[in-house]
């Protein structure tokens, strides 16, 4: 297993946000983690990836243990994550983007710039064009991009077609499968179950803070359980 | 007289009392002395003003050297150059004060912080080199002479009697100041220091409270110098330089900065450090500002709030009679038709329905339509719903009704006023409140005096007013009290009404945004995700609280929530955001069958499966 | 006449690069940590005052100060970041700012206890017969600090702008949690900037203390200089805060020559108003009203 959650629980007291989280991601696997807003998704990912404190429970990365590092220390470890709102630098270029996150990468191996452009074709058009100007989905390769710069062992991908049109969302979900076949473990946060179907083997479900189903992708389409779950 | 109002009138005469009491008891003790206290009354003047205008609006100001000159020299140069009488030098002196505040003030409350930091620099050092370069009025550089205090024919010229003057004169200068201080005035000061956007919402005009501040407190400390200044004998330009104005900042720091008497004593005590420790005389200036950093770090409201805040765990404020008795009744949220918190009906009248239109309204950021082409309207007394996946655009919908933002086309109407140009803070006087997303409670006040803000009275002109009507009549904020009280019975939290806001819960800081938001009985409350963070025990108490506020208080609601349950079981009707646009509208639960809003929740079914 | 003009354009240019290389530094530190560091003026005297311990008390002749100065300011800096300022970091803006104001009076009035009273000098560090264009004398110190401090705040740019460490402090200064993605450290960021801001704050004393003395006084005017060439170059630009250094010095300049001395003292702060007042765009950006 690249990535193994167990027991997580975020928030004490009145304020338990998610409790009893255990997944385990395999090297190339891809897990969807699905709920509806504000069901603790976005919380579990961040006190995964350390930008929030945990109350209890670990977080193994290809076997060690990194559930007291800093964020900044997980990224540097290898688990890399592309936040939902994206958190790109507005005046940075592309190029300059792609070059911050290789900073992870310092200590490991790198991970050149080309190579996420051979990916992303229409970010290598625009290498220098500032981060701002770029459409959403552009900022959205981008953020995924930077997340590869960092060489990750596994990546954490937050609601990452939201704000997507349509058009784009189908070449988004190519390129995530060839991150995915290219060695890289993924945790897709998703609201859109399609999508999680198409790139995840097995998902989870999420509701008030609690894992409320696990099973295969497929089966969670097609549950009308789920679907009620949303609007509990 | 009753006990209520010897205890507002004694907070307000207090202060001023103490100073004239040290100068009585300084004329038993010898002639240095007298000399030293008099200085520190001084000191202790300037660390009240500075009270009102760091302490409790947390203002930086650089600018008190110059305040202090302009009395200084204000007096003393209608006494040197016409003969003029002290008194009537003294009074012009402190007019003089007056203006510089209105002046600095005026383009400087534009900016916060270090902006508004470096305009008071610029005021300060301007004043001095105009001083200096004045020689003809003002003797530049090497200063004048001022003579001792003339008042009726009689000379103060020894220290005793000018010690006396001190005390008379000081106590005089402190009651504006404890009196706005101690009242509604002050509060709104720290209402604004807490939490501005919350502040403006509720009617506090924040850049006149500021002038205000400015502008009082600048009079005083003009007032301060005048008086201070026959001391010295000679005045000159340079000891009212930035030094002086950033070591007149340490005594509401160190003193405390939640009160006026962490002003004073700071004041008091530090200007006399250099005289009571002669001997380590140059190390003074390096231990206070060990002292101020040291203070800052560990203490942030400073030294003297430290030791209030361990009184203020005692007996609690005293309870307005009527409400001691109904504080012990409570064990929950008691019904809310009590006497003070009717349904108005001036705001139930002349249907004026909807009581909230928006009508194809729109705002861009940049690239980004935030909101686009948006039409919504809301019943009167009507629970109406707003969801939709982040980013949607509903925080910049509520932004655009409360005024926080203004449309770039399409109009606002509530209740058939066009709400567009109105500002901020005249909007609650319409009947439109809200509550915010992070809850917006102002913590260092109490609950009480949180909900009381809420009756949106709160015009600098009201302030005032209110502040000295608290200080002759503490029967004058009855009402207000009154009406505070039954708002947060009303939610339940009568019992915490004396604890400050920031000690309680979240999911009590919601209850009291909800009571600030309605205690003035709007015709309409904006509320930004009353349930997000809190447990489902909680969202549903809260759930029944709104629908019994909206049930017996006939108050319209429009509600922002990711709590899809809650949002479908509270209200009537639902609109849903996505991407700026309303993609859909309708009834409760069958809203969550709607393809369009699955769509927008669970993706498109033409994807790649 | 237009020798004498040039001559004090001249003047004003040097004076004015020395500004640049303080105000520079007084924007580092705001554009990475979003702190208006009012203790920088006090970060110059140290290095004025370390100038003088390196050339004078040791006799270790400049080449050494311009390497070691530096390297102890920008390390005070660092000290002062983490000690104080990181700390407080917590509490609420008005904290931050006031502790800056009275860590720069502290350093200052401690400069002034162990060092007395009287006004200390270091020699130029170039010496020699000054050139002749024409009617118009340049000194080789002139010369010297001009290039000198220009040399100097360029390289702050370059760091700052093209460095991997500058892209880290401008990454934690545009996106504090994008930053941190990255693999940053926003509190090794911060301390690296303050070590960068107070190793320009010290050269700029190194340059100004032949010139302007080392006495307690400098920190006054250094801060007021600083922060006004800050403030005219729109106080988020690095190259703004360079150009504002030689306005304010050539305009001080010409104000002292052609009008009088107290001029040239208030010359500072109506710049300073002027632009606070009129193109308050231009100047860093409070905390608006955005996520309300």
């Amino acid at each position: 297993m690249m990535l193994e959650v167990s027991n997580l629980r975020v928030g004490s007291g009145g304020r338990v946000r998610v409790d009893g989280l255990d997944l385990a991601l395999p090297e190339r696997g891809c897990v969807a983690l699905l709920g509806p807003n504000g069901a603790g998704k976005t919380t579990s990912v961040e006190a995964i990836a350390g930008l929030i404190p945990k109350a209890a429970g670990s977080v193994m990365l290809d076997g060690r243990d990194i559930t007291n590092l800093s964020a900044s220390s997980v990224a540097r470890r290898g688990l890399a994550l592309v936040p939902q709102w994206r958190e790109l630098f507005v005046s940075f270029s592309v190029e300059e983007t792609l070059l911050a996150g290789s900073n992870a990468a310092r200590d490991r191996t790198p991970v050149s710039t080309e190579s996420v452009y051979d990916l992303f074709p229409r970010l290598g058009e625009r290498r220098k064009q500032l981060a701002g100007s770029l459409s959403g989905g552009e900022q959205q390769m981008l953020a995924i991009g930077r997340a590869l710069m960092t060489s990750p062992k596994a990546m954490l991908l937050d609601e990452p077609s939201a704000g997507l049109a349509v058009g784009i969302v189908r070449s988004f979900v190519e390129a995530v499968k060839r991150v995915r076949d290219s060695g890289v473990a993924i945790l897709l946060v998703e609201q859109n179950l399609e999508i999680a179907a198409a790139l995840a083997e097995s998902c989870i479900v999420l509701a008030a803070g609690r894992v409320v189903w696990r099973g295969s992708a497929l089966a969670a389409t097609t549950n009308e359980e789920i679907r009620q779950a949303y609007f509990m | 007289m009753s006990d209520e109002r010897l205890r507002a009138l004694w907070q307000v005469l207090l202060p001023g009392s103490s100073l004239f009491a040290v100068a009585i008891v300084g004329l038993l003790l010898g002639s240095y002395w007298q000399y030293v206290i008099a200085i520190a009354l001084g000191a202790a003047v300037v660390g009240g003003a500075l009270a009102m205008l760091v302490g409790y609006a947390r203002c930086i100001t650089l600018a008190t050297g110059a305040m202090l000159a302009i009395g200084a020299y204000g007096a003393a140069l209608p006494v040197v150059h016409l003969g003029a009488p002290f008194l009537a030098a003294l009074i012009f002196a402190t007019i003089l004060g007056a203006l510089a505040g209105l002046t600095l003030a005026i383009p400087g409350v534009r900016f916060r912080s270090h902006n508004l930091a470096m305009v008071t620099f610029v005021f300060q050092a301007v004043v001095i080199i105009v001083l200096r370069e004045s020689k003809a009025l003002t003797g530049g550089a090497e200063g004048i002479h001022v003579p001792p205090p003339v008042i009726f024919g009689f000379s103060f010229s020894s220290d005793a009697h000018f010690l006396l003057l001190c005390g008379i004169l000081f106590a005089l200068a402190m009651l504006p100041i404890a009196i706005l201080l101690a009242g509604p005035f002050g509060k709104n000061l720290r209402a604004i220091a807490a939490n501005e956007n919350a502040a403006r919402a509720f009617g506090i005009d924040v850049r006149r409270y500021l002038i205000a501040a400015f502008t009082w407190s600048s009079a005083v400390i003009a007032f301060a110098g005048a008086v201070d200044a026959p001391r010295f004998r000679i005045i000159d330009p340079d000891s009212y330089g930035l030094i002086t104005s950033i070591f007149t900042l340490t005594y509401p720091i160190i003193g405390g900065m939640g009160s006026i008497w962490g002003g004073l004593i700071g004041g008091g005590i530090l200007r006399l450090f250099p005289e009571l420790l002669r001997p380590l005389a140059d190390y003074i200036e390096l231990v206070l500002c060990v002292l101020v950093v040291a203070t800052l770090t560990f203490f942030p409201d400073g030294l003297a709030s430290a030791v209030l805040m361990l009184r203020r765990r005692g007996p609690h404020k005293p309870l307005a009679e009527g409400a001691a008795r109904r504080d012990s009744r409570i064990t929950k949220a008691a019904p809310l038709s009590s006497a003070t918190l009717q349904p108005n009906e001036a705001a139930n009248r002349a249907g004026e329905n909807p009581v909230l239109a928006i009508e194809r309204v729109s705002r861009s950021y940049g690239a980004l339509r935030a909101v686009d082409g948006v039409s919504l309207a809301v019943e009167r007394g009507a629970l109406h719903g707003l969801m939709g996946p982040n980013g949607a655009g509903k925080t910049t919908l509520f932004n655009l009704v409360s005024g926080f933002a203004s449309p770039e086309s399409g109009r606002v109407m509530l209740g058939g006023t066009l709400l567009d140009d109105i500002p901020i803070e005249r909007r609650i006087t319409l009947g439109i409140t809200r509550t915010f997303q992070h809850a917006a409670v102002f913590q260092r006040l109490s609950c009480l005096d949180n909900v009381v803000i809420g009756l949106g009275r709160n015009t600098v002109t009201d302030g005032t007013r209110r502040s000295l009507a608290a200080a002759l009549d503490a029967d004058s904020s009855r009402a207000e009290r009154e009406a505070g009280y039954a708002a947060l019975e009303a939610v339940g939290l009568a019992q915490r009404a004396p604890d400050a806001a920031g000690a309680l819960s979240l999911g009590d800081q919601r209850r009291l945004e909800i009571a600030r938001a309605i205690v003035s009985r709007p015709r309409i409350v904006l509320l930004d995700e009353p349930v997000s963070g809190v447990s489902a025990e909680e969202a549903n108490r809260l759930h029944a609280l709104l629908l019994s506020i909206n049930r017996e208080l006939g108050i319209a609601m429009l509600v922002i929530e990711h709590n899809i349950g809650f949002l479908v079981s509270l209200c009537q009707s639902i609109s849903v955001m996505s991407e700026g646009k309303i993609i859909a509208e309708g009834v409760g639960p069958a809203m969550v069958d709607d393809p369009r809003v699955r769509r927008v929740y669970f993706g498109e079914h033409e994807t790649t499966g | 006449m237009l020798a004498e003009f040039v001559m004090n354009v001249i003047g004003g240019l040097k004076i004015g690069a020395i500004y640049s290389l303080a105000a520079l530094g007084i924007v580092v530190i705001y554009k990475a940590t979003r702190i208006v560091n009012f203790a920088h003026g006090a970060f110059v005297l140290a290095g004025a005052y370390a100038t003088y311990g390196v050339v004078e008390a040791l006799g270790a002749g400049y080449w050494p100060a311009y390497v070691l100065v530096p390297l102890a300011t920008g390390l005070l800096a660092a000290v002062v970041e983490f000690a104080i300022l990181r700390p407080i970091r917590r509490a609420d803006i008005f904290a931050l700012i006031t502790s800056t104001i009275f860590i720069g009076i502290g350093l200052s009035e401690f400069y002034r206890l162990i060092q007395n009273t009287e006004m200390l000098g270091v020699p130029n560090p170039v010496s020699g017969r000054p050139i002749f264009l024409g009617d118009v004398i340049i000194t080789k110190e002139q010369i010297w600090v001009f290039a000198g401090a220009l040399l100097s705040a360029l390289i702050g740019v370059v760091i700052f702008g093209y460095a991997p460490l500058g892209r880290g402090l401008r990454a934690v200064a545009a996106n504090p949690r994008g930053a941190v993605l990255c693999g940053y450290s926003i509190d090794s960021m911060n301390a690296m900037a303050w070590f960068l801001g107070g190793a320009l704050a010290g050269l700029a004393g190194v340059f100004a203390a032949p010139s302007q003395g080392v006495s307690p006084e400098l920190a006054i005017s250094m801060i007021t200089a600083g922060f006004v060439a800050a403030v005219i170059g729109g106080f988020d630009s690095l190259r703004g805060a360079l150009f504002g250094g030689f306005i304010l010095g050539v305009a001080q300049t010409l104000a002292a020559a052609y009008i009088s001395s107290a001029m040239a003292n208030a010359v500072s702060f109506l710049l300073l108003f002027a632009v606070l007042m009129w193109r308050p765009e231009g100047l860093f950006p409070e905390a608006k009203i955005r996520d309300v």
